[in-house]
């Protein structure tokens, strides 16, 4: 896949750079030479966990400064700024400053529960990345069911927050617990509809297979499936616990959601790993949805994880775009976009996925002429859906826009409206500068 | 893999399968209870991963962990009445009783089985034997899966529904009884009704 016809002399050797995978096949076949092969699969998973490590490592550093210096700008500010140049250096002196401060736990807080947590959420945290395919044979483990490896993982996260939440013994930790909870089970349905779309569509359960997928038929999937693509990135961002959907943390109402109790280092653990499942979703959006390591034929040129990298942050970018200019939303209307919008927009595109599979396998359509009819229909339903959705969910004072409202009425507020609504004769104020 | 590797792992997650379940019966929080449970089974998905099962295995991860022993959770904090600890109930003796007929049953037929070692090594493309065998060969326990979980879809939201509608009348009745009035008028609870306000808004100020 990742064939260069100019440099076609250094391919497979351990410095061919674009395809990191050859220096570790080196190491295992050195191995094999002298050893037992349950060595070889040890030292190989060993390396591919310290490489994740070593990626993620200096990588968190490096975002916190990025989302605290893009969020300031959004907002009009100027970020960290003093510490080392342009504040550089504020992400070390936070880890500093976390690492000294003292660990505090509540005197009746469930001991071993309340430990464990900032340990334990590191473990979905890591696993997820090893699915996440860098180049053509380039992931950890390239599994066959490595989408529902992916969605297994994630789900078990949020059983370690409920855990840091319970065992805090504090009513506010234990709400942003619950919410977690709620959100996770609500928002995993469209997750796993969403990616239900590509799996029924590309035939594959392998990540890497769904980018290969993309690669042969040439195009990307947010051009197939872009409800999918969307309602994956919402509900991802609301797993992720970020700002437009971040209720099991939301600072202004429950002080900081499961790990209020939480001080100093152990805390800066819980960020830490939440930093890096937005990179490692942000990294499965572009794989799922942008084509993830293959970008039209560049990949020939430029080494196949620079360009996934490229895509991760400009879906990060995305993230934290949503989270910079987004309000929160409240707990009700959250559930209530998950269950009343999301789920049957992605069910309604799992349908589609269907039909059209069936007419391009069973009936013998080809590809080059019913993709982009394809495309062209599932984004002219995606527009009709999301103006429905816009037509109904907007409140019922903004439905006649005609009619005076909120003005003329003394008490104000909903009754205020609802009275207004109600009323058929001639508006008798005009409405000032709205 | 060769014999060394694969038993330890064979008995490191035996040990954490039947550690967890039998810290499931000596923990006394139940929160804990579940917390073990969530071990045993990612034990027992680990050695489905020993068999080169990998769909069932993370299906196994996916469904008991992810969802089944989150919602056992939510179940506990949602009844705040329900005893927090593990303690003796009146129906253990016949719990326990059901539990070791099962137990008895599932060994005799695992002993009495005739295992034998799979011919072509492991599957691959698991998911879509065990789809084509569910939509070909199993199609009626398919089905039949498929109506009891709607039927308990429905029910769930039949239940929800009722509790939503009665809802507010309920605590009201409960506040009138506590106010010491005998009886309420529904009407009057549910919606302060609009007509009692001055019709004409801001003309009267």
């Amino acid at each position: 896949m990742s064939g260069l016809s100019g440099f076609s002399s250094v391919l497979g050797a351990w410095y061919d750079f674009r395809d990191l995978n050859n220096l570790q096949r080196l190491i295992t076949e050195w191995i094999a030479e002298w050893g037992p092969d349950w060595i070889a699969s040890i030292v190989t998973g060993v390396l591919g966990a310290l490489a994740i490590l070593g990626v993620i490592g200096p990588t968190l550093l490096i975002l916190i400064w990025v989302e605290r210096k893009v969020i300031a700008r959004f907002q009009q500010r100027y970020g960290p700024n003093r510490v080392g140049p342009k504040g550089l250096l504020q992400p070390v002196a936070d880890a500093v400053k976390l690492i000294l401060k003292e660990q505090l736990a509540p005197r009746s807080a469930d001991k071993l529960l309340f430990f464990l947590p900032p340990v334990l959420i590191f473990v979905p945290g890591i696993l997820i990345w090893g699915v996440l395919p860098f180049g053509p044979r380039m992931s950890v483990a390239d599994l066959n069911v490595g989408v529902l490896f992916l969605l297994a993982v994630s789900g078990t996260a949020v059983l370690v927050l409920f855990m840091a939440g319970w065992s805090s013994n504090n009513k506010y930790a234990l709400f942003g617990a619950m919410r977690a909870v709620a959100m996770s089970i609500s928002y995993e349905v469209p997750m796993v509809l969403a990616l239900l779309t590509l799996v029924v569509f590309s035939g594959t359960m392998s990540v890497n297979g769904i980018v290969e997928w993309q690669q042969q038929e040439d195009v990307i999937f947010i051009l197939l499936f872009p409800l999918s693509a969307v309602a994956f990135f919402f509900a991802a961002s609301a797993e992720l616990n970020r700002t437009p959907a971040d209720i099991s943390e939301a600072e202004s109402e429950i002080v900081a959601g499961y790990h209020t109790e939480y001080s100093g280092m152990r805390f800066g653990l819980f960020y830490a790993v939440e930093l890096g499942n937005t990179l490692v979703v942000s990294g499965f959006i572009a794989t799922f949805f942008l084509g993830g390591w293959w970008l039209w034929g560049l990949d020939q040129w430029v080494p196949s994880w620079i360009i996934l990298l490229v895509k991760t942050g400009a879906v990060y970018f995305l993230l934290i775009w949503t989270r910079g200019t987004l309000p929160r939303l409240r707990v009700d209307q959250l559930m209530g976009f998950c269950w009343k919008a999301l789920v049957p927009a992605t069910l309604l595109f799992v349908v589609v996925a269907f039909v059209e599979r069936t007419l391009l396998i069973s009936e013998g359509w080809d590809t080059t002429v019913a993709l982009p009819i394809m495309a062209v229909f599932n984004i002219a339903l995606t527009l009709g859906a999301v103006m429905l959705f816009a037509r109904v969910s907007r409140p019922a004072a903004l439905r006649r826009p005609a009619r005076i409202r909120m003005a003329g009425a003394e008490i104000g507020g909903l009754r205020a409206a609802r009275q207004v609504a109600s009323r058929t004769e001639e508006p008798q104020f005009q409405v000032g500068g709205d | 893999m060769s014999d060394f590797g694969f038993h330890l792992a064979f008995w490191a997650l035996a040990a954490m399968t039947l550690g967890g379940a039998s810290m499931i019966l000596i923990s006394r929080n139940l929160i804990h209870a579940v917390i073990w449970l969530v071990m045993s089974m990612l034990g027992i998905a680990g050695l489905y991963l020993t068999l080169s099962a990998d769909f069932i295995a993370v299906v196994q991860v996916l469904i008991y962990v992810g969802a089944i022993s989150v919602l056992m959770l939510f179940a506990i904090m949602l009844t705040p009445r329900a005893e927090r600890d593990n303690s003796q109930t009146k129906i253990s003796a016949p719990a326990g009783l059901v539990v070791l007929l099962v137990m008895i049953a599932t060994m005799w037929v695992a002993v009495d089985t005739d295992w034998g070692p799979v011919r072509d090594g492991a599957l691959t493309e698991q998911a879509r034997l065990i789809g084509e065998s569910l939509i070909k060969h199993y199609i009626l326990p398919f089905e039949i899966g498929a109506v009891l979980l709607t039927a308990a879809l429905v029910g769930a939201i039949a239940l929800a529904r009722q509790d939503e509608e009665d809802g507010p009348v309920h605590a009201a009745s409960l506040q009138a009884e506590l106010d010491g009035e005998t009886s309420i008028d529904p009407a009057d609870v549910i919606d302060p009704p609009l007509a009692s306000e001055p019709s004409d808004g801001g003309t009267t100020s």
